[in-house]
């Protein structure tokens, strides 16, 4: 859309080089933007190779426990990649909402000491449709 | 039965309805089609109304035979949140589009008749309703409950006693007028593509402007509306902490808005000048595709990682139709203007940079960058699926540092646009205006820099939007002088120019703290004394339900108020997780916001962790040592008293010369978050020092590798109770009332427009000639303001 106002006709030429301006800033603007901002989706093993960074789905590994550190604000939790890798987690906040119940956890962070320094935690809901009926069914 | 079989016959209905208005377009002289389409047509809005009622009625009875009354709603629900229950799940979601897409079509016929417009207008309208009520028979809300799970072994036998509930975060007043609002804003989207078609197909490129501009102007104001009251509930009762995230679900409403906006102002520019014929058709159809666009991304399942808002996979075939539905539309769009495109080159129209019209296309095309960035950071973990990459998604900042250029740009075009004139603006009053101007966003900009606006962001926010904001109040109050309706416009700017300041001040001025309470304790917080006061169930009529008020008092300078945040644990998630409400304190300087993130009990016990085999000294004695021998194993120790499973660790403990060995048991439940340990004192023989086991980690790989934790405690000093923290997040958000404010300021002013624009209109239009000549008091400014409207009925 924005390079409608480029198709007017001719006589003010350097219209078209406001505009061709103002495009090439804002692409600039958008790209550099784009390229700090772009978190990649991946596993334990990317994640510690990169250093950088990215997030992991994967799920919380309910043996090992979870724990809120009030005074320092740091939830700890465990969680196991698609491909089974397990990396202890510390977020730095609360337990998500619904952590418990949670079918995966989308976690953003990076790796720093063997350990993955969350900023957020998403917990992802079982879908309801994808649920059986009620359990135990009662006849009316 | 019969809302599945309504369901099917609304889907003919609509169809034929369609096909009826598209044969009365070949043959004008037929008025036999146009009549039935019509009648149809309203048959079809009853039918929906119909349906939606129907809906109700079986959430209201609890008639949980049904998969969708089973799914959203519960015998627990009062009466407003059982009618929200309507539109809590997706199916009842679209039934509740579709319906207010058929009800503004009941309004829209008339209309449309009226400017001699119905059979093209109704025509795509009707294809738009077609697809819905396609959508509805695959997502019905009157599948039975047998018919869903008949894989499951459920016959026509098996009704549950109850349904399974409503999400409690949806629990409050917000469901009830959100979800309405915002559909009435997708519903209403629809109408400014029909029009857009019904000219293509006419091959009036101008006068379909002014008909659909209070159509355009209302969705606009109702969506953006809509989309502050989604900001406004997630402030105020899911505890988000602000009012705009940049979630997918969020982005994924704000896109057809913007798209809307810029759609008013290209239009408002061909109102005057004839230009951007083709934009604006292109931007009728952007709106309407991106409607479409958001649904699908939001309904589709594929942003799934990347929002906080949960979806439900719709299921294949929804998807497919869902896309196709977006297709279809996008489609027709384009090849409309592809087909009508060199028609519609015969009034091409410049503009010279000094006008009004040049400033509000480069206006229209900023807020297309910002349109085409929200939809490029939405969508790409979805083209990075699509194209076989890796997934990635874009960070929040994104948005945010897109829009630190652009919302600046878009604010000093607003204000340049309305310092020029249409057509042509002389040099030297442009100069001074824009100087006077600039000089008093200066000042006020430097006031603000002197209260502590220091950095170069919101300095350059604040400028633009002080230059903005002065621009409209002056050459607004011009206007409202000569006419009250002239002042939408510059209302609408006022609005967004507030909604700027409030952006401003909570997004980089919010004060946040992390505060620890102890009952009773105060606790200085930032500028301000925290007590938390103690707790009390409320809502205890619910029996669903433990919902805690936590009372928190905040004093500063002796003044002192009581917020109350809420935590509560419900039968929904099986009470397996808390859902917590903020506590505001609200005032126009600033509100004061209390989310709570944690309680626990005080520890009050001495802990030592120890490994298998190991020495440690005990933490109340050093001379005393301990050695963990080995755990026992649950076989040995049988189940305790309460039904629950016993270890213990086998302990050696050298004090005074003495050995004594000591076993401490300890009970182990399941909790949610993993094993619990309740440990069982015992007394070390010959001393004051009783000790307990209170966890056991288990080394799977290598047992002589596990490891415990124990307890100690004098029994000789009397336990103090332990006293209850609560964690919560203390911030302090300047001036965020103006966020609620500007929103609501914009809406007023779409209000003014649709106003003023509707009597243009009812003046200009060919059959209501005869209903001339209106209030004296409008007809003039016709004629001042709009001297170049009078040619545009020419076609």
């Amino acid at each position: 859309m924005t390079n409608e106002i480029t198709t007017q006709p001719r006589p003010f030429p350097w219209k078209y080089a406001i505009a061709g301006v103002a495009i090439a800033v804002l692409a600039f603007v958008g790209y550099t933007a784009f390229d700090s901002s772009s978190v990649e989706y991946t596993n334990v093993a990317r994640a510690e190779q990169l250093g950088k960074t990215v997030q992991i789905v994967g799920t919380w590994v309910k043996e090992e426990g979870l724990s809120y550190d009030a005074p320092s604000n740091v939830f700890r939790f465990s969680m196991k990649d698609e491909q089974g890798k397990i990396i202890p987690v510390e977020l730095a906040g609360a337990k998500p909402n619904n952590f418990e119940i949670a079918v995966s956890v989308v976690a953003k962070g990076r790796v720093e000491n063997g350990i993955f320094k969350a900023s957020n935690v998403l917990t992802k809901c079982p879908s309801k449709y994808e649920g059986q009926p009620a359990e135990a069914m009662p006849r009316s | 039965m019969i809302g599945q079989i309504l369901i099917h016959a609304l889907f003919g209905a609509a169809v034929t309805a369609t096909l009826l208005y598209g044969l009365a377009l070949r043959h004008p002289g037929n008025t036999w089609y146009t009549r039935v389409a019509r009648t149809l047509f309203t048959l079809l809005a009853l039918g929906l109304v119909a349906s939606a009622s129907m809906l109700v009625v079986n959430i209201i009875q609890h008639r949980f035979e049904y998969t969708y009354v089973w799914s959203y709603s519960s015998r627990e629900l009062p009466l407003h949140l059982l009618v929200a229950c309507f539109y809590s799940g997706q199916e009842g979601s679209f039934l509740l589009w579709t319906m207010l897409v058929a009800l503004i079509g009941v309004f829209l016929t008339p209309y449309a008749r009226r400017h001699n417009y119905e059979e093209p207008v109704m025509m795509f309208y009707g294809l738009i309703l077609s697809f819905l009520t396609l959508l509805l028979i695959v997502k019905n809300p009157f599948a039975f409950y047998y018919e869903t799970f008949a894989a499951d072994g459920i016959t026509l036998a098996d009704v549950p006693l109850n349904g399974r509930g409503l999400n409690p975060l949806l629990h409050n007043a917000w469901i009830t007028i959100h979800p309405p609002i915002l559909f009435t804003g997708f519903a209403a989207m629809s109408v400014s593509f029909a029009f857009a078609m019904a000219g293509l197909v006419r091959r009036d490129y101008h006068r379909w402007i002014s008909i659909a501009l209070p159509w355009t102007l209302f969705a606009t104001a109702v969506l953006g509306f809509g989309i502050m009251l989604g900001g406004f509930w997630a402030y105020e009762t899911l505890g988000w902490g602000g009012f705009w995230g940049w979630d997918p679900v969020e982005n994924s409403s704000l896109i057809p808005w913007l798209v809307t906006v810029a759609l008013v102002h290209a239009m408002l520019v061909q109102k005057r000048t004839h230009g951007l014929v083709k934009t604006n058709m292109i931007l009728a159809v952007t709106t309407f595709v991106m409607v479409l666009y958001s649904t699908f991304l939001t309904r589709s399942g594929v942003l799934g990682d990347t929002s906080v808002h949960s979806f439900v996979d719709p299921g294949k075939f929804a998807f497919w139709i869902l896309l196709l539905f977006m297709l279809t539309f996008t489609s027709i769009g384009v090849i409309m203007v592809l087909v009508r495109r060199k028609d519609m080159n015969i009034n091409r129209e410049e503009f010279s940079p000094s006008t009004r019209e040049f400033m509000l296309s480069i206006g229209s095309a900023l807020i297309m960058a910002s349109a085409i960035f929200v939809t490029i950071g939405t969508s790409w973990p979805v083209i990075m699926e699509v194209i076989g990459q890796p997934k990635v998604a874009v960070a929040t900042d994104f948005y945010n540092k897109i829009h630190l250029v652009l919302v600046p740009a878009v604010l000093i075009v607003n204000a340049l646009a309305l310092l020029m004139q249409w057509r042509s603006t002389p040099k030297h009053l442009l100069m001074r205006r824009t100087l006077e101007a600039a000089i008093g966003a200066g000042v006020f900009t430097g006031v603000m820099a002197v209260f502590g606006v220091r950095d170069i962001g919101p300095l350059i926010l604040s400028f633009s939007a002080w230059f903005s904001l002065i621009v409209n109040l002056r050459v607004g109050w011009s206007m409202v002088t000569k006419s009250a309706t002239m002042a939408g416009a510059y209302v609408s700017h006022t609005g967004i120019a507030l909604l700027i300041f409030g952006v401003i001040t909570t997004s980089s001025y919010t004060e946040s703290h992390h505060a620890v309470l102890i009952h009773g304790v105060p606790t200085k917080v930032g500028e301000y004394t925290l007590t938390y006061l103690g707790k009390e169930q409320i809502e205890k009529h619910f029996v669903d339900r433990e919902k805690l008020r936590y009372d928190v008092r905040i004093e500063k300078d002796g003044e002192s108020r009581v917020v109350a945040p809420v935590l509560y644990w419900s039968d929904f998630n099986q009470r397996q997780s808390a859902f917590l409400e903020p506590g505001i304190r609200w005032g126009v300087m600033n509100d004061l916001y209390v989310s709570p993130k944690a309680t626990e009990n005080e520890d009050l016990f001495l802990r030592t962790k120890i490994q298998k085999s190991a020495t440690i000294a005990s933490p109340l004695d050093s001379s005393m040592s301990i050695t963990l021998d080995r755990f026992t194993m649950p076989m040995e120790e049988g189940a305790a008293a309460d039904g629950r499973m016993q270890m213990a660790a086998m302990l050696t403990i050298q004090h005074g010369g003495a050995s004594h060995e000591v076993k401490a048991l300890t009970r182990i439940g399941t909790g949610s978050a993993g094993p619990t340990f309740d440990p069982e004192w015992v007394t070390i023989p010959g001393t004051t020092t009783s000790v307990g086991l209170s966890e056991i980690v288990r080394n799977n790989e290598d047992p002589s590798k596990s490891s415990g934790e124990l307890v100690f405690k004098d029994i000789t000093k009397p336990m103090p109770i332990p006293r209850e923290i609560f964690t919560v997040e203390f911030s302090v958000k300047p001036f965020i009332s103006l966020v609620w404010i500007g929103v609501i300021t914009m809406v007023a002013g779409f209000g003014f427009s649709i106003v003023r624009y509707t009597r243009l209109l009812k003046q200009q239009s060919p059959l209501a000639q005869g209903k001339r000549p209106p209030s004296s008091d409008v007809k003039p400014e016709i004629l001042q303001v709009q001297p170049t409207d009078a040619n545009s009925n020419q076609t």
